[in-house]
């Protein structure tokens, strides 16, 4: 469906400076600086496919998500998603894909979703009874009947992206490009948006996940791609991401003694939250967890533990920090 | 072409619509729009009453050229010139993006996303001007609204292209609310009578800027004033839109969006 292949996009900025000093001297000499957002990457999305995007602010994750959608030409590679190159064909790519942006909306403020819904149908073409039918079935897929006739600016922000949804799906797009779809919801909206995506993923539609938020990932995306510093660092399953770094666990302990400040061989401090009270990380590949349960209890005698694999924020921070994986 | 009416039908209800949502700001944008698109015309109606005048031209030949600048920004203005708002604050907010998602040509969306109902207000000013003036002139003849019409367009044609370049350069000066004073500083040129400059001048602003083509060659045309030589200005026209559609694309592929 989707295949990158040594994309690249190089573009150029001022040098600014924050002194008196150097603003009056860029009133007469801006210097420019090339920046590199994408780095020669390739990668291939299949139909059906739900793709998590990820990557610290300012890795080029959105750099690359706009060469996809025809947004932005790239400095050099190749695209070919759906057939077509997204942006020499933009017009007839664009009407086959949907976007949400959390940080950007398509609704608009002072009417209701439902009047940008039938603009955006005269946009798209569609007809009259397919817009009638794909209406009724989003509409009641997120329980929106009421609220669609309200103005924008009245509706709350779970709603408000319940019907940036309904104006991306309108016109029936094989590919979606999702960023930070649920920024800012609620647990109740959240996952509302996370059961839409999953129902629709389940009829066949393609989705391209940007988010910060790794619940996002954990609930919703099969395979993750990992950008950083314009390059792809990670690509493979979410269970091969959390293997990648060992097998770690995060224990939360309470004991009788003190538990000491310095770390040990497999066991790093996390978080300390009283003498005898803090969160460690094992790694299980130099101190199995029996030998550590062991070896606790007898030295400092253990009162509480909890046991559970090691959040995929630890995971994503040492990725974003340390080498390539792969 | 029936889905690209259906386009600007859809978007044209939309606007009126969220126009609505706050009547007496569209209301008193209008009157505010009409008496300052009147200020010229009264300040010509002073020179004229203090017993001065531009040469050669009785007050109501002045004033229909004025009229004609209104008409022509009545009808430009809410059509076209709209995009060069829509392209400064979209730039800006990198939110430009939206549109080049919708699957028209880009230039139809920015120009569908400028659209801007309240401009029509232009309309009601320049009309009450251009027939103020009609009717203190003897009636035109058949020729000279035919020579008037396809004039119009040029001048239509003109607005246009500056719309164009304007919104185009917004792709590279993101922000700049000073393309406005751009606008309004050339443009001024072409409210009065181009005989009043110098002929060098006059065909600089007829061949190269063409602001005397918006309104003073169509008012002359109407005035019987304007022989075949104003297929030039037609030519030039249409040469001056097309630069502006040409400059327009070339600046889009140099739009960067902004960081996500």
């Amino acid at each position: 469906m989707i295949e990158v292949s040594h994309l690249t996009k190089t573009y150029m900025t001022h040098e600014r400076g924050h002194t008196l000093r150097e603003i009056a001297a860029n009133l007469i000499r801006r210097p420019m600086k090339e920046v590199q957002a994408v780095k020669d990457i390739s990668f291939t999305v299949e139909q059906g496919e739900m793709v998590a995007f990820l990557g610290p602010n300012g890795a080029g994750k959105s750099t690359t998500l706009k060469m996809l959608t025809g947004v932005l030409h790239p400095t050099s590679g190749e695209v070919r998603a759906l057939g077509l190159t997204p942006w020499k064909q933009r017009s007839e790519y664009v009407r086959r894909i949907g976007a949400v942006f959390g940080q950007k909306s398509q609704l608009l403020w002072d009417i209701p979703p439902v009047d940008a819904f039938y603009m955006n149908k005269a946009i798209y073409g569609v007809p009259e009874r397919e817009y009638a039918q794909t209406l009724d079935r989003l509409t009641t897929l997120l329980d929106v009947g009421d609220v669609m006739r309200k103005p924008t600016r009245q509706l709350s922000l779970g709603e408000r992206m319940k019907c940036e949804f309904i104006m991306a799906m309108l016109h029936g797009p094989e590919l979606v490009f999702l960023d930070e779809p649920t920024i800012g919801l609620d647990v109740i909206a959240k996952e509302n948006i996370r059961d839409f995506i999953k129902d629709m993923n389940r009829q066949g539609v393609t989705f391209i996940l940007t988010t910060h938020d790794l619940d996002d990932v954990e609930l919703l995306a099969e395979r993750v791609i990992v950008i950083n510093h314009g390059e792809i660092v990670f690509d493979d399953g979410l269970n091969v991401l959390r293997g990648r770094l060992g097998e770690k666990k995060a224990v939360r302990l309470t004991t009788d003694l003190p538990l000491p400040d310095e770390s040990m061989p497999g066991v790093t401090l996390l978080k300390r939250i009283h003498d005898s009270e803090a969160e460690l990380e094992i790694d299980t590949d130099i101190l199995p967890l029996k030998h550590f349960i062991r070896q606790f209890n007898e030295t400092y005698g253990i009162r509480d533990m909890s046991i559970e694999p090691l959040p995929i924020e630890a995971v994503m921070k040492e990725l974003y920090i340390g080498s390539p994986l792969s | 072409m029936k889905g690209v009416f259906a386009c600007i039908a859809s978007v044209l209800r939309t606007k009126v619509a969220e126009q609505m949502a706050y009547r007496s700001h569209f209301f008193l944008s209008v009157i505010l729009l009409v008496a300052g698109d009147l200020l010229v015309p009264m300040i010509t109606l002073l020179v004229y009453r203090s017993g001065a005048s531009f040469p050669g031209w009785s007050l109501h030949e002045a004033l229909l050229i004025q009229g004609v600048f209104g008409l022509a920004k009545g009808i430009a203005f809410p059509i076209f010139f709209g995009m060069v708002g829509s392209t400064l604050s979209l730039v800006r907010e990198g939110t430009f993006d939206l549109l080049l998602l919708k699957p028209r040509p880009a230039l139809f969306m920015t120009m569908l996303n400028g659209l801007d109902p309240e401009d029509f207000g232009r309309l009601l000013s320049g009309g009450v001007l251009f027939g103020y003036a009609l009717s203190g002139l003897p009636a035109p003849k058949f020729n000279g609204w035919i020579q008037f019409a396809g004039l119009f367009l040029a001048s239509l044609a003109v607005l246009c292209a500056f719309s164009l370049l304007l919104s185009g350069l917004l792709f590279r000066w993101v922000g700049s609310s000073r393309v406005y004073d751009i606008f309004d500083s050339v443009t001024s040129f072409g409210m009065y009578p181009g005989t009043i400059y110098a002929k060098s001048f006059q065909q600089l602003m007829t061949y190269v800027i063409p602001v005397g083509i918006i309104a003073f060659v169509p008012a002359s045309a109407l005035l019987g004033r304007a022989g075949w030589e104003t297929a030039g200005a037609g030519a030039a026209a249409a040469l001056f839109l097309i630069a502006g559609i040409v400059y327009w694309h070339r600046m889009l592929r140099g739009y960067t969006s902004a960081g996500g």
